[in-house]
């Protein structure tokens, strides 16, 4: 396959950016997204000049990292799928694909399609978490859990940050991120005895960021490689609504 | 970041109760506008626009329906800026995510609604106002006792010269009534100009807006009849997006009844703006 590339291209936070062209040829269509990029860096490498910077890591889907804005939509024309398990045969010889960072102010660029996403790990930081004391490990039965509400709560919980949801709001907005991590606590009797207090301050940390205000438009939803429902945002609502009015909280 | 200092989902939820509540006055302004369809002449429209004018009840709603309106708009004016500031540099290539039908474009199909509201208060709420200029209506026994006060008053000789003139012209104005100024049970005068007020009522009779006679001259013309229908589908679209927007905003998603409120908002926002769209389709094609 032979491709058109158009690329951000930013030196760092301060400097300004531009698209700049490049053309990949003979690439398989059971290359990986990632891997085509790979191979584009390995020739600019070869010319002396400033391989494309974007992030990755476990390159199986699972951790996050990756995250790129293809031809208009979050990790590109598949669903359900991180860019890193995005193939080339989802393209067709002689595409032109322009590929974008996530923009969102509160996802401050780094350099070229690498953005900082620590504003996730503040949210989590100010409540998405479950206060225990140190001492033996509790029986694992000893709390019974719905089988139904425990596949909710996983479900919630295979989130795995990569901001899709941000990226694709046409708000910016974070709610289906920070609707899952409320979620998955809410969910299991582990979570109830901090929900309120989560919430609120989870809630506030993402307004304080400068995330944007959901107009349930779901495309959060419909780009999520993890298909995270929108079923979280109104969780999130609810628990929201029944904190601010019947918690001491 | 944020233009005003409460939470986000708490100026989402107020979007949604007030919207909530304007959403429960639409079917009760349609029944009221249904009533034009009706060929009495125009009897129980323009008793019903007698009882919202005159009740007091329905005068404290007008205000809070008002503040309600007011209210919808502003927050929904804080949360796009909100928005827009929360993406300062936009992406080249336009989204191909998908997303809930019209969801995209509630702010504009909110901005034609209000355009729609204005013109709206222009040609009715500001002639109740008395801002502006329109139509009006007297009932001949409010004329009429009004009449006989001031007759009295003359017999005891209480009127000066100049007013006993105006009072026997008044009479013969009356006598002489042209045609198209009683309406079809001769209960009430119609279609009056401020002018024709003063000749056949009295100088400081109060008449009220003809709402009736406005609208059938407001909708025989085919442009304004366009312009209407058009800002009821702009009001179709903004509907279907908010009654689900509104249940997701109070928590209301459940697989037991997303079914349910899906239906009703494709169902609310079809026949709640076609009852109002049928009143110009009626005048302007079927010669109500």
């Amino acid at each position: 396959m032979n491709l058109t590339l158009k690329i951000w291209r930013q030196d760092n936070a301060k400097s300004k950016g531009r698209f700049q062209t490049y053309k990949v040829t003979e690439i398989s269509p059971e290359t990986s997204f990632l891997e085509m990029l790979d191979i584009l860096n390995e020739g600019l490498v070869d010319k002396v000049e400033h391989p494309v910077c974007f992030d990755n890591d476990c390159r199986e889907g699972i951790c996050g990292m990756c995250g790129l804005y293809i031809n208009g939509r979050p990790h590109g024309c598949d669903d359900g799928v991180t860019t890193c398990q995005l193939h080339m045969r989802k393209f067709k010889d002689g595409d032109v694909i322009t590929i974008e960072p996530w923009r969102a102010r509160p996802f401050p660029i780094i350099r070229d399609l690498v953005v900082d996403r620590s504003a996730f790990d503040k949210i989590i930081q100010e409540g998405g978490y479950v206060s225990v004391t140190t001492g033996g490990v509790p029986d694992g039965n000893a709390i019974p859990i719905p089988k139904k509400q425990a596949d909710q709560a996983m479900d919630s919980a295979s989130c795995i940050g990569c901001g899709a949801c941000v990226a694709s709001c046409k708000n910016a907005s974070a709610m289906l991120f920070v609707g899952a991590k409320v979620s998955q606590l809410a969910l299991l009797p582990q979570g109830k005895p901090e929900a309120a207090l989560r919430v609120q301050a989870m809630v506030a940390k993402m307004d304080a960021l400068g995330f944007g205000n959901c107009t349930n438009t779901y495309a959060c939803e419909a780009e999520c490689p993890k298909e995270i429902k929108r079923s979280n945002i109104a969780r999130m609502n609810r628990e929201f609504l029944c904190a601010k009015t019947c918690s001491e909280e | 970041m944020k233009l005003v200092q409460f939470a986000s989902i708490t100026k989402k939820m107020a979007l949604a109760a007030v919207g909530l509540f304007l959403l429960v006055f639409l079917p009760v302004h349609m029944g009221i506008n249904l009533c034009i369809l009706r060929e009495d002449g125009g009897e129980w429209y323009r008793n019903a626009c007698h009882f919202m004018g005159t009740n007091y009840i329905v005068k404290i709603f007008e205000m809070v329906l008002m503040a309600t309106i007011l209210l919808h708009i502003g927050v929904a004016i804080v949360l796009t800026i909100e928005n827009w500031m929360a993406r300062p540099v936009r992406y080249k290539v336009v989204s191909k995510s998908k997303t809930h039908f019209m969801s995209r474009y509630m702010i504009w199909t909110g901005g034609i609604i209000g355009c729609f509201l204005i013109l709206h208060f222009i040609n009715f709420y500001f002639v109740k106002l008395d801002i502006v200029e329109g139509k009006y209506t007297a009932e001949i026994e409010e004329v009429d006792s009004f009449f006989q006060q001031k007759a009295k008053k003359m017999q005891s000789g209480e009127l000066g010269e100049k007013e006993q003139a105006v009072l026997v012209a008044q009479y013969q104005a009356l006598s002489q009534l042209p045609e198209g100024k009683l309406d079809k049970s001769g209960k009430s005068l119609v279609n009056l100009s401020k002018e024709e007020v003063k000749k056949y009522c009295g100088e400081d009779f109060e008449a009220e807006p003809d709402f009736y006679t406005m609208c059938k001259e407001f909708f025989k013309n085919k442009y304004y009849s366009l312009i209407y229908l058009l800002c009821f589908v702009a009001l179709a679209f903004h509907l279907m997006h908010a009654i689900n927007s509104l249940a997701q905003t109070f928590g209301l998603n459940h697989s037991k009844y997303n079914k349910v409120i899906e239906n009703f908002a494709i169902g609310f926002a079809i026949i709640v703006p076609l009852g109002f769209a049928l009143i110009p389709i009626a005048i302007l094609f079927l010669g109500f």
